[in-house]
């Protein structure tokens, strides 16, 4: 008797410690990370002047030779855009034409999208049954075990800072810093959360101020 | 770490192969992180149990075995981390779960009181699993490390065969794998059954 207590009571602590196992975020935003890379040898500080397209490009990752780049929608760009520059003007750079001989650095935005499909078999809550409502606790389980499927997208804007004059071994600009941020979608267009990611991208980069 | 494993299999033969009385012990455990373990979760779990069977050699002295687990849980804020030339913001979960397996031997002082002190020694290894939420990647640590867990508790009969036990323990694992060593205490307390 006393080990059928002793087995039940070890049993339903471990249910109890599984059942309060912590939970991770509630919310989309809460997903939202920034990462910036800088060349700790380039000197930001004696720059000025940069340029930057209009558009942003999409990387699709299927383009062929000859197919037309695809865009992020002109107005969701200017948002995107004009808050960069504001931040590039926070900084003290100034925005000259792209191709222009003034031009100390080139901004260049690009933006993809992931989307992840996960599944599994719940083989607990198929044995279990009350986690089914209708099922009632203790009543009839399921005769296959339920696959839960979930998916998310992903989406990432990178801002990439070159300089022309400095370039790799393969003749391409090196890369001077590189702001990231990446969030998963939501339905609509967030204008504040975007512009949040983009401010830190910046404000952790103190060291792109010119001086 | 075989060495570990045969260690705790040599400990449950050796008790049960001499049957005398025995104690089991079914125990919640709160959590505080020491040092390293500390660092990397500064909440207190409360989370945690442990499950003691010792043979009890002489009336003060039970020899066995300990498993329990323990899990510590911080949710970070938004903050800013730097590794070498990248910086990275944003909000982190962190999860560090771990099994201490032990072999154990107590030294009960008034086995024959309604309330008896004791200090016990635990010896093998814990397992410890370490992850760090970011975004949508989680970032995943583990390793076995050789542990060692002193303890100081009391154990009061409530009833026959049936008491209650109140104990802390002080749980150090040894620098393993990518993982610093894991320290923490726990204050524990449950129930003991003396067939």
């Amino acid at each position: 008797m006393k080990r059928k207590i002793l087995i039940i009571v070890g049993f339903f602590s471990a249910l109890l410690l599984a059942g309060c196992y912590p939970d991770g975020p509630d919310y989309a935003e809460e997903l939202d990370v920034v990462l910036t890379y800088h060349n700790d040898i380039y000197e930001f500080g004696t720059k000025t002047t940069y340029s930057m397209p209009d558009k942003i490009v999409k990387i699709t990752g299927n383009l062929q030779e000859g197919d037309e780049p695809v865009f992020v929608p002109d107005a969701t760009a200017a948002l995107i855009l004009s808050r960069i520059v504001q931040n590039m003007d926070a900084l003290g750079y100034d925005r000259v034409n792209l191709g222009s001989e003034d031009t100390d650095l080139l901004l260049l935005p690009a933006s993809w999208e992931t989307t992840t499909i996960s599944y599994w078999y719940d083989y607990w809550g198929w044995w279990y049954g009350g986690y089914y409502p209708g099922w009632g606790w203790g009543g009839y389980y399921p005769y296959y075990p339920p696959v839960n499927v979930t998916s998310y997208t992903t989406g990432t804007l990178m801002m990439n800072l070159l300089d022309k004059t400095e370039l790799g071994t393969n003749g391409n600009p090196v890369l001077q810093w590189a702001g990231a941020i990446n969030g998963v979608l939501t339905n609509t267009y967030d204008a504040n959360r975007v512009n949040t990611a983009i401010d830190k991208a910046f404000n952790q980069s103190p060291y792109l101020k010119t001086n | 770490m075989k060495k570990i494993f045969f260690l705790l299999v040599f400990t449950v033969i050796a008790i049960s192969a001499f049957p005398q009385r025995n104690l089991t012990a079914l125990q919640y455990s709160i959590g505080f992180g020491i040092g390293d373990m500390q660092d990397f979760i500064g909440k207190t779990s409360f989370r945690g149990f442990t499950f003691d069977y010792r043979n009890l050699a002489t009336a003060n002295v039970g020899v066995g075995v300990e498993f329990g687990w323990n899990t510590f849980y911080e949710e970070m804020a938004d903050d800013v981390y730097e590794y070498r030339n990248i910086t990275y913001s944003g909000k982190q979960w962190r999860y560090s779960n771990h099994f201490p397996m032990l072999a154990a031997a107590d030294y009960y002082f008034k086995p024959d009181a309604s309330l008896s002190g004791f200090a016990g020694l635990g010896i093998g290894t814990m397992y410890t699993l370490q992850n760090t939420d970011m975004a949508t990647y989680t970032f995943e640590k583990d390793a076995w490390h050789f542990a060692l867990r002193p303890e100081v508790g009391v154990l009061i009969k409530a009833a026959p065969g049936v008491g209650l036990t109140l104990a802390a323990k002080y749980y150090y694992g040894f620098k393993a794998g990518d993982l610093p060593a894991q320290a923490f205490m726990t204050i524990s307390f449950g129930f003991v059954f003396v067939p």
